[in-house]
């Protein structure tokens, strides 16, 4: 499973990471971005799929 | 401030919502018209498909001209401009406001939080609204801007009475809110031009010492400071006062607080979802515009009904009741596309700091019997008037 943030989507509500930690960061305005290549572990599943359903401009994609 | 106790038949579509005692019904209300619609001389968006289409151009719906009723003596700066002043304007402010700059004042506003329960943690009762809803957001602006916090009842208060004007009202502002407005003018002009003098370790500081071309205006910065006072306080004393509102009602909820401080999120965004202080955000229309197969004229002012859109499909089933095993679904409250509001990272900390030291502090409370919270409509933004909570006393820290 790899994560996804569409840059040109995202304005910056952090919800992404707050919710997933693990995968996305803030960066110095706030804005989310993925942590290293996006690789989502099976543990990490679950983060994954919050992330995506948290984001208010649905910026987030999940391929499976 | 209006009562909502008026002649519904004298109130625009806006104002006649039923509001006060249910949302619930309220947003139903404002959806059962259509997604996009015309009443009494404004435009409603009340589906995400047709805000989020609205936020994502701007060019054609406009934010510089939408919020002339709040009667700021300056342009609202960031929030009543278009691209390219707003790109400008944002690039400067958001790492301002991102949350590893609100993580250095956290300490500071936690003993704040603490230092207001102290003032009626012993009593066994408090007004929320009052005693810590009000102070604890307006000290919060005073610290980002590196103001005295002996100022904050007279800075709460020259707020306020601007604030009236936005009631959903036409017409001229009052005297009284001329002279608020005069008032805080002068008093953030007079540590504007203190400040550049001398600066400190504060935002307003910070916005000041920009130079060349990345130097603000003195009407510019004027307009930022106007911008923090009036959309940074009311609306987060609004939510703190939502908040502890829910929990009184639901002992269930008030417990897992309590018990998992990991549910204290969920609660926070459930709350932001359900209870929207800026729940109708206008635009104006630079061109027509087809939206949900409506023609919107050119020169339209627009509401996006952010609540609308927070109890929607996405929501199913439970779109009108906080559900902490499923809340976050990406509400609106905090608006979206280039204005997403700049102040939402530390509007959310003020509210889990509050939800932290309040339970840490008072883990058992309630409504006095007989009370209901009533919201406060029509008005600009959706507030209690007032929370009355009684509990076993404690100890002052």
């Amino acid at each position: 499973m790899r994560i996804f943030l569409d840059a040109g989507k995202c304005t910056g509500h952090g919800r992404c990471y707050n919710v997933a930690p693990d995968l996305l960061e803030d960066d110095e305005r706030g804005y989310g971005r993925v942590i290293g290549d996006g690789d989502v572990s099976d543990e990490h599943g679950f983060d994954a799929r919050r992330a995506l359903e948290s984001c208010p401009e649905r910026a987030i994609s999940i391929i499976e | 401030m209006s009562t909502g106790s008026g002649a519904t038949a004298s109130l625009s579509f806006r104002d006649a919502a039923p509001m006060e005692w249910d949302r619930t019904e309220g947003w139903r209300y404002f959806t059962d018209p259509g997604e996009v619609y015309e009443a009494d001389g404004a435009w409603y968006l009340t589906s995400r498909e047709a805000v989020q289409f609205a936020h994502r151009h701007p060019e054609l719906f406009s934010s510089a001209r939408a919020f002339d009723s709040l009667g700021s003596p300056v342009p609202l700066v960031p929030i009543a401009s278009d691209p390219p002043e707003h790109v400008r304007y944002r690039r400067t402010l958001d790492p301002m406001l991102a949350p590893r700059v609100i993580n250095r004042m956290e300490d500071e506003l936690r003993q704040q939080v603490n230092e207001l329960i102290d003032g009626f943690v012993e009593r066994g009762s408090c007004e929320v609204i009052g005693d810590l809803a009000k102070p604890f957001p307006t000290q919060v602006i005073l610290t980002l801007f590196g103001l005295p916090l002996e100022d904050r009842d007279r800075f709460f208060s020259w707020n306020q009475k601007i604030l009236e004007i936005t009631g959903g009202k036409a017409g001229e502002p009052t005297p009284d809110q001329m002279d608020a407005a005069l008032a805080m003018f002068e008093y953030m002009q007079g540590f504007i031009d203190r400040k550049r003098l001398v600066p400190g370790d504060d935002m307003l500081s910070s916005v000041l010492a920009l130079k060349g071309d990345d130097a603000w205006s003195n009407e510019e910065v004027l307009g930022l400071c106007f911008l923090v006072a009036l959309a940074g306080l009311d609306t987060v004393t609004a939510s703190i006062g939502f908040a502890l509102m829910h929990l009184s009602k639901r002992p269930d909820l008030r417990q897992r607080m309590v018990d998992d401080p990991s549910s204290r999120s969920g609660l926070i965004e459930e709350v932001l979802r359900l209870e929207v202080p800026a729940a109708l955000t206008p635009r104006v229309t630079t061109k027509d515009v087809v939206v949900g197969g409506e023609t919107i004229p050119a020169g339209s002012y627009v509401f996006l009904v952010l609540g609308a859109v927070n109890r929607g499909p996405e929501w199913g089933e439970s779109a009108n009741e906080i559900n902490l095993e499923d809340a976050d679904r990406g509400h609106l409250t905090f608006g979206g596309g280039i204005h997403r509001c700049m102040g939402s990272h530390l509007a959310r900390r003020e509210l889990r700091i509050v939800i932290d030291e309040f339970h840490q502090r008072i883990p058992e409370y309630s409504l006095p019997e007989g009370f209901e919270p009533r919201l406060v409509w029509p008005a600009g933004t959706f507030h209690l008037s007032e929370l009355p909570i009684v509990f076993p006393p404690g100890d002052r820290t």
